[in-house]
């Protein structure tokens, strides 16, 4: 077994996800603020706006994600110079397969919060704006956290495409003992361990989200 | 020049007309009740005072100046001087009881996290919560959640503060003690108060001046004293007459005998002693209205005229008003 070779892959996978999920969320949170926004319950219903980013919400969330990548082989081409082969190259399709899905996520936890504090905000003349930083996005802060964390590992789970174009990874790493060893490869340690690490890397990201979000839960406060 | 007035407010949800017409007015310094069932549209009343709700038609004055009507959307600043509790208090559950006041004023811009601390720690101590400062709403109990949400009111040092059934959520005991708190804001700092319930006890308990509000229409509005002693409306008798009376004695006639606060004599015993009738009693209870005793006793009526001509003698010698009902107002 060649450790430094899984570590260099999970590097590759963590790296992948995790910037993919902070460009995701950069796009994804105020698309999910729009999208409640203009919500029935929102702070500025709006049929039509919210009709449209919806509808191109669920047209993106729709299309398969290998698909996606190979749409957005050009883009990739312009941005790195290069369509595929390196790590990197998987940034952007797993930003364009994630942030329609965040945008959701994002809209669920919001819809969550009471409306109640949104009108006694509203009653002390608070701003639309004021309402989503100070009240929204505090009172829905542990939903969302727990939101990155489910968002984190689903386009985990979407590095897997890396291995159709060569751009590493701990799961592309997994088919490549397969196809080296298509007889015996459940037999060999390396695929197992390939298997451990990315449950030990999904239970953190669990974890680590759960934990975040109950630390910071003030309703959770024993009286 | 009234604190707020409102001026043939209209407004409809879809078909459902929720006020029709509405017109009132509410002087600086008055604690002023709106009763009514549910769903007679109180709430949405007080919500068009303070712009959560925008009325279809009418106006809304406010200190001589129109402060909004269907055209007019409300003022930021002109928010801030009528604070709003709620029912369901509406605390930030991720903000301490500290931080919830201080929203207030961060919302409007107060400069100085000091200055606004400090504020909202004076405000804290005012409704007797600074001990509980740093206490979140899940550590709170109801009442203390309802305190913070008025020290929040109290932060922009409001001149009116609508309170939307504000105790309704509360036991009778709680309830009683935030009423003693509004009642000494709006004796110490003389700011207004528009009660919303549908719970006679509190209105009465608290409020100077009651409207009555019975399916979109305002069909009372006056004095306390007024309305509570001579309602004229069947809603506003139902409201206020009948309260815990159960009844399936509709067959008989019965008569309503009102006191005024100057009934010191055991007028039921005199009765029976002095005119010889005897009395059926039904139903009594007496409220104090500003510090006076008032009431009402429904009796049944005396099956013999010659009694019942006694009885209207004795009462309209004696000042008792009275008179007859076929049913305690329970439709």
């Amino acid at each position: 077994m060649e450790w430094n070779e899984f570590f260099l892959a999970l590097g590759q996978t963590v790296a992948m996800t995790l910037i993919a999920a902070v460009l995701a969320y950069l796009v994804g949170l105020p698309l999910g603020v729009l999208l409640y926004t203009t919500g029935k319950k929102g702070l500025h219903p709006n049929r039509v706006v919210n009709f449209i980013v919806g509808l191109l919400v669920n047209i993106l969330r729709s299309i398969p994600c290998l698909l996606l990548i190979i749409i957005l082989i050009p883009l990739n081409r312009g941005v790195f110079g290069r369509a595929t082969g390196e790590w990197y190259t998987m940034i952007i399709p797993l930003f364009f397969a994630s942030f329609a899905y965040v945008g959701r996520v994002v809209e669920t936890s919001l819809n969550e919060v009471d409306q109640g504090v949104v009108e006694a905000a509203r009653s002390m003349g608070a701003s639309s704006m004021q309402i989503i930083v100070k009240v929204l996005l505090t009172e829905a802060r542990p939903s969302l956290l727990l939101g990155v964390a489910l968002s984190t590992i689903s386009i985990l789970g979407y590095t897997a495409f890396a291995y159709d174009f060569g751009a590493g990874g701990l799961i592309a790493r997994a088919y490549s003992i397969y196809s080296s060893h298509p007889i015996n490869y459940l037999s060999r340690p390396d695929i197992w361990v390939i298997l451990a690490l990315i449950v030990v890397v999904v239970q953190v990201i669990q974890e680590v989200g759960l934990l975040l979000s109950k630390k910071t839960d003030k309703r959770r406060i024993a009286k | 020049m009234a604190e707020i007035e409102i001026r043939h407010l209209s407004k409809s949800f879809g078909e459902k007309k929720v006020l029709d017409d509405v017109s009132l007015s509410v002087e600086k310094g008055d604690v002023f009740g709106v009763l009514g069932l549910s769903g007679a549209g109180k709430s949405t009343l007080v919500r068009c005072i303070n712009g959560l709700a925008r009325p279809d038609e009418g106006e809304i004055y406010y200190q001589g100046e129109l402060l909004c009507s269907a055209k007019k959307p409300i003022e930021k600043q002109k928010r801030a001087r009528i604070a709003m509790i709620f029912q369901q208090f509406n605390l930030l559950e991720q903000r301490d009881a500290l931080g919830n006041v201080e929203l207030a004023l961060e919302l409007n811009k107060v400069k100085g996290k000091k200055v606004r601390k400090e504020k909202a720690l004076a405000c804290l101590k005012r409704v007797g919560l600074e001990e509980q400062a740093h206490q979140y709403p899940s550590q709170l109990s109801g009442g203390q959640k309802q305190r913070v949400a008025i020290a929040r009111a109290l932060a922009l040092e409001p001149e009116v503060i609508l309170s939307d059934e504000a105790t309704s959520a509360l036991d009778p005991e709680t309830t009683q003690s935030i009423l003693a708190l509004l009642k000494s804001l709006n004796k110490e700092y003389g700011i207004t108060i528009v009660m919303i319930s549908h719970q006679l006890g509190v209105i009465e308990s608290i409020c100077n001046k009651v409207a009555i509000l019975d399916h979109a229409h305002l069909v009372e509005q006056g004095g306390l004293s007024d309305v509570f002693l001579n309602p004229k409306t069947e809603i506003a008798r139902s409201l206020i007459y009948a309260n815990n009376v159960h009844t399936e004695l509709n067959e008989h006639h019965f008569i309503r005998l009102l006191f005024d606060g100057n009934a010191d004599e055991p007028l039921i015993a005199n009765i029976v002693q002095q005119c010889s009738i005897l009395i059926s009693l039904v139903y009594a209870s007496t409220k104090v209205i500003d510090g006076k005793v008032y009431g009402q006793t429904v009796i049944k009526r005396p099956k013999d005229p010659a009694e019942r001509e006694k009885l209207a003698k004795y009462l309209t010698l004696h000042n008792v008003k009275f008179e007859e009902v076929k049913s305690l107002g329970m439709e």
